[in-house]
């Protein structure tokens, strides 16, 4: 009974989004006030549709309705409510349907705000939106259908990955991800609208500003909530791999970074509209890519792909995508040339062009380490690959190139800069470089990391002075105390301070990274019962397994005391040392694998990480064999994280109060 | 200078022979942070769990200690498993693009970047000395 409502509610919905564009199109010049009045229900429909659709998914998955294939893969009896709930993203078909839902409700909430505003822009807008749900039901009609019902009802089903079923951050990191991923396909809607239509040529991206930001900050969130699942689930002690799955969300990130920039020197000086509008079209195209990359089954084999439908289906829609936004682009190409100019090279205008040069010479650089085994697979039949030794030596220097331009583009000003804005960048670029070789002197033995350190002690510095300049300057003229000058800097103008925070968020972070890679040890230990070790700063006691039984699986763990080593805990003494931590790292048995999932434990601390992996037990647990990794800094990768997507809030505030300009 | 120290060091110790524990960790943690795990889906294997790369492992920790060098275990391991067992492609042929393709990337980039500048920069006062009030 679910499956029919299910699949019933997503043929009406791929029927109203049809007949919606068809009343788009022919209600775009505003003559026929009956085709316009079904375009704006439309979205009401399609939403409440869809919506009845993951209702209905929901429901099976909770009362284990396995006559439902979906749900039959990927729930068993014993799966915990909450990853039951989480179940709709848990799989290919789900994470469509959980894709098509967001991208609904993106389609109502503009319905609704801008019909009256825009009507002449407003059905190009809708039919675009309408045009990508109507691709992404159709998938779901076809290929990617999650209600598709099995002949006979299993007495269990398979269960969720393993992984995913370990952690809960499996239950906010998809969701927000994909928020951020279709949040985009509002500001390509707009710029689809303006083109197709002529109108707002310089308005769409003051409309679109916030929806890009928005979109940008779910993504930064769920890049970073990503990074952390990696990192406490899959017990390598890293957290970015420059796997398929992270480069298809970090490219369009990259390309959306680059467009919040062009679209401040659009709107200043008159200039990169055309540019800005290509890469809206971009970091669409390449949401979707992504999708595709990740769900077509294409990265196991590329002969593989063709086996389903959805692989040959995302190209088609890619290709159609991209004919249609570059063929609307070619036509106004001429009339939307930039009029404005730039007064000088050394301003922060033309930082931020070059910023615009580096961001996208990374995302080029991440699409060729992606694509080309592919490519070469294809073509060939060779199988190489392109891991992250390639991508780690070309980001060392198009990130360091990066973060020069963020320190130089935020110490210059707008326009132009003056000797004032040359002296404060000589003395931040001395600080840095003093810093860099104190870290030298003190005993870094890498002189590259030490670089690394100080370009971004550079670009963090040129942020804090910016800070430090306007409270200075609120202080004088207003006479308020530190904090409440601060506070009132930043709702003054909470896009410029709330930029700045970024660049400082991204700092922490890249501090965190650099540090974490080049520093990282990394040993193997055999503990028996009450044996201690030493390693670079903890001392470990091994005292014995625990063993536990949750509802949906079996744990065992190894109970392990930690000392920091420089305490009298070395010595022996143990009744003056202080108390230890309690690490305990497990292993899983899940009914649904035969291999066990190991959970590592964490001890972190703002200097650095110790991180334990339990990778067997032995001697019938009076021996254990551990992978202990002590990762500096990896916190600071966590707070960067925190500050960016702050950071984003901030900007972002003034729209969720309600007193908005734009989505 | 510190530099210098080190290296002079590093000379020392190489050439007194001792190969210590924690090199010999260093040595064959990177050699495996270099392969890729031939049974997951894209790890390399020094952070694999797999029981394969967990051979791998051990197999390069013999070889260093039997005195080959870690591009001879390189080879060894190409030899077995194909190139594609590089996490980094090598510098050859065709695969020269994924290489260059950045570089050509980031020149092509910044030649249009400058291009595009030199074309839009006027200066509103010849002199450079106005100043606006933006801030």
């Amino acid at each position: 009974m679910t499956a029919i409502i299910g699949s019933l509610s997503l043929l009406g919905a791929l029927l109203v989004s049809g007949l919606a564009i068809v009343a788009c199109v022919r209600g775009r010049h505003g003559a026929h006030r009956g085709w316009i009045r079904i375009a704006h229900a439309a979205p009401v429909g399609l939403f409440v549709l869809v919506s009845f659709a993951v209702a209905a998914l929901e429901v099976a998955l909770v009362r284990s309705d396995f006559s439902i294939r979906y749900v039959a893969n990927n729930m068993n009896l014993v799966t915990p409510l909450l990853f039951r709930v989480a179940g709709l993203w848990g799989a290919l078909e789900g994470s469509i349907l959980l894709w098509q839902w967001i991208l609904a409700l993106f389609t109502l909430i503009i319905a609704l705000r801008y019909r009256s505003r825009y009507p002449e822009v407003m059905p190009y807008v809708l039919s675009v939106l309408l045009a990508i749900s109507a691709f992404f039901l159709l998938l779901m009609a076809g290929p990617a259908d999650p209600f598709v019902r099995l002949q006979e009802a299993p007495v269990d089903g398979r269960g969720l990955n393993p992984l995913l079923q370990n952690h809960l951050l499996m239950i906010i990191h998809p969701p927000l991800l994909y928020l951020g991923y279709v949040g985009f396909s509002v500001p390509f809607a707009f710029a689809m609208g303006s083109l197709l239509s002529g109108h707002l040529r310089d308005e769409w991206i003051v409309v679109t500003r916030r929806s890009s930001l928005l979109a940008w900050t779910f993504l930064t969130a769920g890049l970073f909530l990503g990074a952390r699942w990696s990192y406490d689930v899959l017990g390598w002690g890293g957290y970015w791999g420059w796997d398929p799955v992270e480069n298809a969300a970090f490219m369009p990130w990259l390309t959306a970074t680059a467009l919040i920039h062009s679209t401040m020197v659009q709107a200043r000086r008159g200039l990169l509209r055309v540019w800005s509008l290509a890469l809206v079209i971009l970091t669409f195209l390449l949401t979707i890519f992504g999708t595709f990359l990740t769900r077509s089954g294409v990265l196991a084999s590329v002969h593989s792909f063709t086996q389903s439908l959805i692989g040959p289906l995302f190209l088609a829609f890619l290709a159609v995508a991209l004919l249609v936004s570059l063929g609307a682009l070619a036509v106004r190409l001429s009339a939307w040339r930039d009029d404005g100019a730039i007064d000088s090279w050394l301003s922060r205008e033309a930082m931020m062009v070059l910023n615009n040069v580096v961001l996208l010479a990374m995302t080029f650089t991440v699409f060729l380490g992606t694509v080309f085994p592919l490519a070469v697979e294809a073509l060939s039949g060779e199988k190489v690959s392109v891991g992250s030794p390639f991508f780690n030596q070309m980001f060392v220097p198009l990130g360091s190139l990066l973060l020069l331009l963020m320190g130089v583009g935020t110490i210059f000003r707008w326009k132009q800069s003056g000797p004032e804005e040359f002296a404060r960048l000589i003395w931040l670029a001395l600080a840095a470089a003093v810093a860099a070789v104190t870290l030298l002197l003190a005993g870094m033995q890498k002189p590259l990391v030490s670089l690394g350190i100080g370009i971004t002690i550079f670009m963090a510095s040129a942020q804090l002075v910016e800070y430090a300049r306007g409270v200075r300057a609120r202080r004088a003229a207003t006479g308020e105390t530190f904090l409440p000058a601060l506070a009132g800097l930043i709702s003054s103008n909470r896009q410029r301070y709330g930029g700045y925070l970024t660049h400082l968020g991204l700092a922490f972070a890249v501090v965190g990274i650099i540090a974490s890679m080049s520093h990282r040890m990394e040993v193997e230990l055999a503990l028996t019962a009450g044996e201690r070790v030493e390693i670079s700063g903890y001392t470990i006691r091994y005292d014995g397994l625990i063993p536990g039984r949750a509802p949906d699986r079996l744990v065992v763990a190894a109970h392990l005391s930690v000392w920091p080593s420089t305490g009298q805990a070395m010595a022996g003494s143990q009744t003056d040392a202080p108390p230890p931590a309690v690490l305990t790292p497990s292993l899983n048995f899940f009914p649904q694998d035969r291999a066990p999932v190991a959970t590592p434990a964490v001890r972190s601390s703002w200097r650095a990480d110790l991180y334990l992996v339990l990778m067997g037990v032995e001697a019938g647990g009076r021996r254990v064999i551990l992978k202990a990794i002590v990762n500096p800094l990896v916190s600071w990768i966590w707070t960067g994280g925190v500050i960016m997507v702050t950071a984003g809030v901030v900007a972002l505030w003034p729209t969720v109060r309600g007193a908005a300009r734009g989505p | 200078m510190v530099r210098r120290v080190l290296l002079a060091c590093l000379l020392v110790a190489a050439a007194a022979g001792s190969v210590t524990a924690q090199d010999l960790d260093a040595q064959a943690q990177a050699i495996a942070s270099r392969l890729r795990c031939p049974v997951c889906q894209n790890e390399s294997v020094a952070d694999s769990p797999s029981e394969l790369s967990a051979q791998m492992r051990a197999l390069i920790r013999v070889k260093l200690r039997a005195g080959e060098r870690p591009e001879q275990i390189m080879a060894y391991f190409v030899a077995k498993y194909g190139e594609w067992i590089l996490l980094e492609p090598p510098r050859r042929g065709l695969l020269w693009l994924v290489w260059l393709g950045p570089v050509f990337a980031l020149g092509a980039g910044s030649l249009f970047a400058f291009r595009f500048l030199r074309a839009v920069v006027r200066p509103a006062d010849p002199a450079g000395s106005r100043r606006y009030g933006a801030r």
